[in-house]
């Protein structure tokens, strides 16, 4: 990220403004109920991004909806035919999106893009700009620090902007990002020596500033050692509802199912779905042989995927440290729970 | 734009002709509705097709055809679910969608000069039917082939044909077994492991191909060690519940592998080290 700019927060909303002329504009949003989501936002005038607390999804649902048709299909006597879903998706700004789930797009990138293409998600992905937003102070159940992800971004988004108290100092990282500097170049003003002087000052604060101490890795070196006792899957596969909330607010939970829809006799609709492998049914095989033991080992998939099979496939774990699962575990089997067990006694 | 492959997308492929092999077992002989793109088409014996049927979505089926013989591809399928049920009930001239080929096939090149020992129970021969045809098709390039096949009664022997002929081959043995006798068969009755004895083993110079139920390739893995195969003269292909089968859905997975992709053909050194159900 070589230039560095400032951008007064006064002109944020007009800069916005600019850009969802050109772009439809997703940013964190409170709604009538006081949640924060990631929102399609229409009317920037009337309600500024809420920049302040922790969106309650992440991108996944952008690039990976819960649910999409991938084609449509035909049957008739004689006849079965296929015709690729048409749905194009405008060019899209995500803004104030947070280090950690910037890196989960980046995974998601590797997941759909490296190897073979996935062309539903890249249909998504190429005509999206991520524009993120490094994090002074941790939220509640943030470890981001611990799985290396945050709280600020080294690389991967288009533009990244840091807090700096009345202005932005703003990162260009990619050349759509150096592509929307150049085109609205009168917002941004060449940031001076004690601007990136301050960043560095804000990011020293913010490392410090994670209110939980999570063992990442540690757990990753023992799962790799295989030194996580039978126990610790038992006891928490025994705890686990089996409800889906973790996989389905986990922004780098990419598993899906893929169903047939009829619309009537003779058309239908293949449809791709979220999934999650904490499922009693994700490996049941037709007549009924199930390879996994849900009731000792349903969870295992989950936290060795993420801890153990990533690190080894990708470099690093495929959890990005956002404490969403935390919050929403009412079983106790998040993945902090799993991490705090799996080190225990040493 | 960048240039996108449709992945997800089958093409239609009809129904030539459909074949008995038991009660459970059909054999689907296939060619895609797409003159040119059926004359492209090639695969590995091991590797699979995802098939679509109406309204069912989709299930990977192995080849049990050569790509020695183009022009039409054979899918075996046994009844077990929903969507192998509705296709037991198509016919001739009914049309199916096919995605693939998937998967990594069999490793042949290396089975070149080797003695070949396929062991197999059940739909578990389909695959290796693949293999063995192929080996027939190019028979001066691979040593003997044995063939041991396990069946539940002597009425569900599938693939009763087409074994037949092979037998009639130079330098091709086929033994089989039952678990349970009926009137009038005169044959082995056991488990597949209990006509080892029976034939030519030579670990060293043989490579031995084993497809079945998880407790028969358990039981073999482990007697065709203590009878001094390597861990990679061992092959064996396994088989999953899947739906993308291009290795992003993760639901074929096993521990940490895919076998969508990483498989489904693996060898046993391959598989050492991790928790796999066939292995016990």
């Amino acid at each position: 990220m070589s230039d560095k700019l400032i951008l007064k927060k006064d002109h944020l909303t007009t800069f916005l403004r600019k850009l969802s002329k050109e772009y439809q504009l997703v940013v964190p949003l409170k709604n009538c109920h006081g949640d924060t989501l990631f929102t399609v936002i229409e009317d920037l005038d009337s309600q500024p991004p809420d920049l302040v607390n922790q969106p309650q999804n992440s991108l996944k649902e952008f690039m990976l909806p819960q649910q999409e048709v991938l084609f449509t299909y035909k049957n008739s006597p004689g006849d079965y035919s296929f015709s690729p879903a048409t749905v194009k998706p405008p060019p899209t700004i995500f803004f104030g999106v947070r280090p950690c789930d910037l890196s989960a797009v980046l995974y998601m990138d590797v997941i759909f893009l490296q190897g073979r293409t996935d062309p539903h998600y890249l249909q998504k992905r190429e005509n999206s700009v991520l524009i993120g937003l490094n994090c002074n102070t941790s939220f509640a159940d943030c470890f981001c620090n611990a799985t290396r992800h945050g709280p600020f971004l080294e690389y991967g988004s288009d533009l990244q902007f840091t807090d700096l108290g009345d202005r932005f100092l703003v990162e260009a990282g990619r050349s759509r990002g150096e592509e929307i500097v150049r085109k609205w170049g009168y917002f941004f003003a060449v940031a001076a020596k004690e601007d990136r002087a301050r960043k560095y000052q804000v990011f020293l604060e913010a490392r410090g500033g994670f209110a939980r101490m999570v063992h990442v890795d540690q757990a990753i070196k023992r799962l790799r050692e295989k030194k996580v006792d039978d126990s610790v899957w038992h006891e928490l596969s025994l705890r686990c509802q089996d409800c889906g909330g973790c996989a389905y607010l986990c922004p780098t939970c990419t598993c899906f199912t893929i169903i047939d829809r009829p619309v009537d006799n003779v058309r239908g609709e293949r449809l791709r779905s979220w999934d999650a492998c904490t499922f009693a049914g994700f490996t049941n095989m037709a007549g009924g042989h199930n390879p996994v033991n849900a009731a000792t080992d349903a969870i295992r998939q989950r936290f060795m995927h993420k801890l153990c099979y990533d690190v080894k496939d990708h470099g690093r774990p495929s959890c990005v440290g956002c404490g969403r699962c935390v919050g929403i575990c009412f079983g106790g089997t998040d993945i902090i729970r799993f991490i705090n067990m799996a080190c225990e006694g040493i | 734009m960048t240039d996108i492959s449709p992945l997800y997308l089958p093409q239609p492929a009809v129904i030539n002709e459909v074949i008995e092999e038991n009660s459970q077992i059909r054999t689907f002989v296939l060619s895609f509705c797409d003159r040119e793109y059926n004359e492209k088409f090639t695969y590995l014996p091991g590797q699979f097709m995802m098939v679509s049927v109406p309204h069912c979505g989709e299930a990977p089926i192995s080849f049990s055809s050569t790509p020695e013989e183009p022009g039409h591809i054979r899918l075996s399928v046994r009844r077990a679910g929903r969507l192998t049920n509705a296709m037991h009930r198509m016919k001739k001239g009914d049309v199916v969608g096919l995605r693939g080929p998937w998967g990594n096939g069999f490793p042949l090149d290396d089975m070149v000069g080797r003695d070949l020992l396929f062991v197999a129970g059940g739909i578990g021969l389909a695959p290796l039917a693949a293999v063995i045809r192929t080996c027939i098709k190019k028979r001066d390039q691979y040593g003997r082939i044995s063939i041991i096949y396990g069946s539940r009664t002597p009425s569900d022997i599938a693939f009763a044909d087409d074994i037949a002929a092979w037998g009639m081959e130079k330098d091709v043995e086929c033994l089989l077994t039952v678990d349970k006798a009926e009137p009038g068969w005169d044959g082995a009755v056991g488990l597949v492991t209990s006509l080892f004895d029976r034939a030519d083993f030579a670990p060293g110079k043989q490579t031995a191909l084993v497809c079945g139920p998880p407790l028969m390739i358990r039981a073999v893995l482990s007697d065709l060690g203590n009878r001094g195969f390597a861990d990679e003269e061992i092959i064996t292909t396994m088989e999953r519940h899947m739906k993308c089968g291009v290795g992003v859905c993760r639901h074929c997975h096993m521990d940490g592998r895919l076998v969508c992709a990483d498989g489904p053909v693996f060898s046993l050194a391959r598989l050492r080290g991790l928790e796999v159900m066939e292995l016990g």
